[in-house]
């Protein structure tokens, strides 16, 4: 039987780029969009919800891309989706890896698939690839599991993985707290290479994970601990 | 050996807190890291053992170069202001999920309509 796959896209002010983003996952294959918009103030909930097939959802205020994304893997839940995946709004990830990223979990050898950017000088920039590094340097020693890719928004989980994490991560830090209930709940867990567009609108975003985000990031998750 | 009120108070509070961190680290619940419960056990476990040996404390006085009572009266008062900054942040990040949440349970209260407006879509697209 065919695994229905439900694609969550959290968005914060994408309205230049969310129905570009929308077709191509449509024209990638048949998936059930959902796409939750973290209270934009401008028209990305309308341009979403507009589109045929797609299901937008809106926070009424800003929560973070945690938050969103939180909430776009509730609602696929509740849909009845067998393989949950979560990517970017900005048109950074390529839904043609979509398929590979699911295929794991369609053989049942695994409930998580990171996916993991390259970091080779010239496809990602110097300063995302030291940033990276430290995240996930962080993310071992905070939660106990070294992966390539620590702060990589574009996921799949199957829906018993979708179902038991559970994080209260609201901003950035949440892709790694997922890889901490990845570790509390023994889950299993693949990585799998994508590609990654960067372009000029993605790297200028105002809300994009930059330096200052980053250790605001770091911040919360050593806060996390102690709190 | 004469114990003062302080050192009960203290004994309790830090027993407390150790009682609470041991329970939620062995029942493995969200959140409880070893790191996480290796930082209680300093903090309040370090506080325990201040309290049972306050001549503990001169050890700690001379390594840094802090003596005196005055200084103590001090210390302990920064140690309650961090407390209760501690305390303070805690519940605005408790606060701050709770906004999260019920922001969350409002955007999926719209589910249903917006599946229907899928479905009512469709027809559209195969004319």
């Amino acid at each position: 039987m065919e695994s229905s796959v439900h694609v969550v896209i959290p968005v914060y002010n994408e309205e230049t780029v969310i129905a570009d983003v929308v077709r191509e996952v449509q024209a990638a294959g048949d998936y059930t969009i959902i796409v939750v918009d973290d209270g934009s103030r401008d028209a990305t909930f309308t341009t979403a919800g507009s589109m045929t097939g797609v299901v937008a959802l809106r926070h009424r205020i800003n929560r973070g891309k945690g938050a969103a994304t939180k909430t776009g893997i509730v609602a696929a839940n509740r849909l009845g989706a067998d393989i949950i995946v979560t990517m970017d709004g900005d048109g950074q990830h390529d839904p043609g890896d979509i398929e590979a990223l699911t295929w794991p979990i369609r053989l049942g050898e695994c409930d998580v698939v990171l996916g993991t950017r390259p970091r080779v000088r010239g496809e990602m920039p110097l300063i995302k690839i030291i940033a990276n590094k430290i995240g996930n340097i962080v993310t071992w020693l905070l939660y106990g599991i070294h992966v390539s890719d620590s702060q990589s928004g574009f996921r799949a989980y199957s829906h018993f993985a979708a179902t038991i994490i559970d994080t209260k991560a609201d901003k950035y830090e949440y892709d790694s707290k997922v890889i901490r209930e990845i570790n509390n709940n023994r889950l299993r867990f693949t990585e799998v290479p994508i590609k990654v567009r960067y372009t000029d609108y993605s790297m200028g975003k105002p809300q994009k994970q930059g330096f200052i985000n980053g250790i605001k990031t770091l911040v919360r998750m050593i806060w996390g601990m102690l709190v | 050996m004469k114990i003062h009120l302080y050192q009960i108070i203290m004994i309790f509070i830090s027993s407390v807190m150790l009682f609470q961190g041991v329970k939620e680290f062995l029942k493995r619940e969200t959140g409880q890291t070893f790191l996480k419960f290796a930082v209680r056990l300093i903090v309040w476990g370090g506080m325990g053992v201040v309290a049972v040996y306050p001549n503990s404390t001169m050890f700690f006085a001379k390594m840094i170069g802090i003596e005196g009572n005055i200084n103590a009266v001090i210390l302990t008062g920064f140690l309650l202001v961090f407390l209760l900054i501690f305390k303070l942040l805690s519940a605005i990040e408790k606060i701050e999920q709770n906004i999260s949440e019920l922001t969350r349970k409002e955007a999926l209260s719209h589910l249903p309509e917006q599946i229907q407006i899928t479905h009512n879509q469709e027809p559209d697209e195969s004319q």
